[in-house]
């Protein structure tokens, strides 16, 4: 009897990875399709100028304020956490140098990335989901729109223009504030900070950090879009939907960065 | 000739939920689909529209569009009632840009006309009741003239007096567009005042086939229990 009940719990844990393992390459297979067919409806111009445009202010002017507080922030702690000693072991002319490589090269655009999935990709998901349990994507299907042109193609579009300009806000934002802090932790100058700024950034930097933040942009609202689209079973499976492409965002673009970090400066 | 389907089979996941189900709809007539929840009406009708394909069998349709009213009416609520109606006109590849703003204006407002809600062009779906929601989702199905148009549930959730405008509603359409109607319902009220012929399925098989009046007369256990409303019975609620 007690080998039955141990044989039975693997086989549940088993189970349980086999059914997550299905769903991980199910959700995969399926973000690439969308993608695929996004790409595809693109020679059509399947949206509208207008439509973009709202769908740009979403992504930029709603999520600009929670952006620039989360990267002025971070940049402000590195400032005050390195600065000081910097200064004293008499690197202080090289402070700006390094917020600035840390803001262009990784802070800025990881740290936008995540406030954009938790404002915008979120509330994409949601969107979307809402619409597929309420029946308006079958709606829009019975009236022969395609909804991945329809739906996905102006917030995609959006995403990969927007992300960039967030992130070159960002960036700007981020080494302002390290300025700030470092002048009020340990008496840097704003002039010897802004002329070592200049010795850490060259035109690559700023390459890879725009390359970064178009594919953050693109991959954050195709994966928001689709795992909205595969909503199921009313609210909560707009919750379930919306959680997925909030992790499966994080996820990609951690991944991303990896692969740009090994590309490009490895 | 309106929808002809012929053996029609579908399934999810091994479990059968339509089996050999055959009617046929004529132009300007009216189909009422019964059955209890989850006897598979609803499937029939996405079967029909497309959003789902069949196991195996036949939909034979006169050609033209399909147009479908969904059970909540479905309308796009971050658009107006204007935008709703006009979606396909404005968004389909094939009418995107055959209409000038003027005529969307005039057609939206005939539809609109047809369906007693003159003049809501503004709106957005929050503001309307569900009896006007479901009619603003009439004037969105009719806005291509289809040539079918089908009805999932159109007075679930209504009061007996919407229920009774929105049955109205839906001879009036048949009447104006000639369209080939399958209508879903529980509802005998709307099987007497709209149904010009009634299917009824019940774990997927068709079990009764004929006019309403043929209904209400017909003494087989399957139809007796379905027009009393009655308990005992054949027919086993899950």
């Amino acid at each position: 009897m007690k080998v039955y009940y141990k044989a039975t719990y693997t086989y549940k844990i088993l189970r349980m990875f086999r059914t997550e393992f299905e769903n991980f390459v199910q959700t995969l297979g399926n973000i690439v399709i969308y993608g695929l067919d996004f790409l595809k409806g693109l020679k059509n111009k399947p949206t509208t100028f207008r439509e973009v445009m709202a769908q740009s202010a979403r992504f930029g002017i709603s999520s600009l304020p929670i952006t620039l507080s989360i990267v002025g922030m971070t940049s402000v702690i590195i400032a005050m956490q390195v600065a000081g000693e910097m200064v004293k072991q008499g690197a202080g002319n090289y402070v700006g140098m390094l917020v600035a490589m840390l803001m262009v090269r990784e802070e800025a655009v990881i740290m936008s990335g995540f406030a954009i999935i938790s404002m915008i990709g979120s509330s994409l998901a949601s969107e979307i989901a809402t619409m597929k349990v309420t029946e308006q994507i079958d709606a829009i299907t019975v009236l022969k729109v395609n909804p991945i042109h329809y739906l996905f193609t102006p917030r995609i579009i959006a995403g990969t223009i927007m992300m960039p300009i967030v992130v070159i806000i960002a960036s700007l934002f981020g080494i302002i504030g390290g300025a700030v802090a470092s002048n009020m932790a340990s008496g840097l100058t704003f002039k010897a900070y802004f002329d070592s700024v200049w010795f850490g950034l060259n035109m690559h930097d700023l390459k890879v950090c725009i390359m970064k933040a178009v594919s953050f942009g693109f991959v954050i609202s195709l994966i928001s879009c689709a795992c909205g689209m595969e909503a199921q079973d009313g609210a909560k499976g707009v919750g379930i939907a919306t959680t997925k492409a909030v992790v499966w965002s994080f996820v990609a673009i951690v991944i991303l960065d990896l692969i740009f970090a090994a590309a490009c400066f490895y | 000739m309106g929808i002809e389907v012929k053996h029609l089979y579908k399934s999810f996941d091994k479990k059968p939920i339509l089996e050999d189900i055959s009617f046929k709809v004529d132009d300007g007539k009216i189909l009422s689909v019964v059955g209890f929840s989850g006897s598979g009406k609803s499937t029939v009708l996405k079967l029909i529209s497309g959003l789902l394909e069949k196991d195996s069998g036949e939909i034979i349709t006169t050609g033209g569009d399909i147009a479908m009213v969904f059970q909540y009416s479905a309308l796009f609520d971050s658009l107006n009632v204007f935008d709703n109606i006009s979606f396909a006109l404005q968004e389909r590849k094939d009418l995107r840009n055959k209409y000038t703003q003027k005529e969307l204006e005039k057609i939206v407002a005939e539809k609109l006309e047809l369906v007693g809600l003159s003049g809501i062009e503004n709106k957005f779906p929050s503001e309307l009741s569900g009896g006007m929601q479901k009619r603003v989702s009439f004037a969105r199905a009719i806005v291509t003239e289809p040539k079918i148009i089908l009805y999932d549930e159109p007075t679930a959730g209504l009061d007996p007096i919407s229920s009774t405008l929105i049955e109205d509603y839906i001879v009036r359409l048949k009447n104006e567009t000639n369209a080939a109607s399958i209508v879903v319902t529980h509802q005998m009220s709307t099987i007497r005042r709209t149904a010009d012929s009634v299917l009824m399925l019940y774990n997927g098989h068709a079990v009764f086939e004929g006019t309403p009046d043929e209904l209400c007369k017909e003494e087989t256990p399957y139809t007796r229990q379905f027009v009393e409303a009655a308990l005992d019975g054949p027919m086993k609620m899950n």
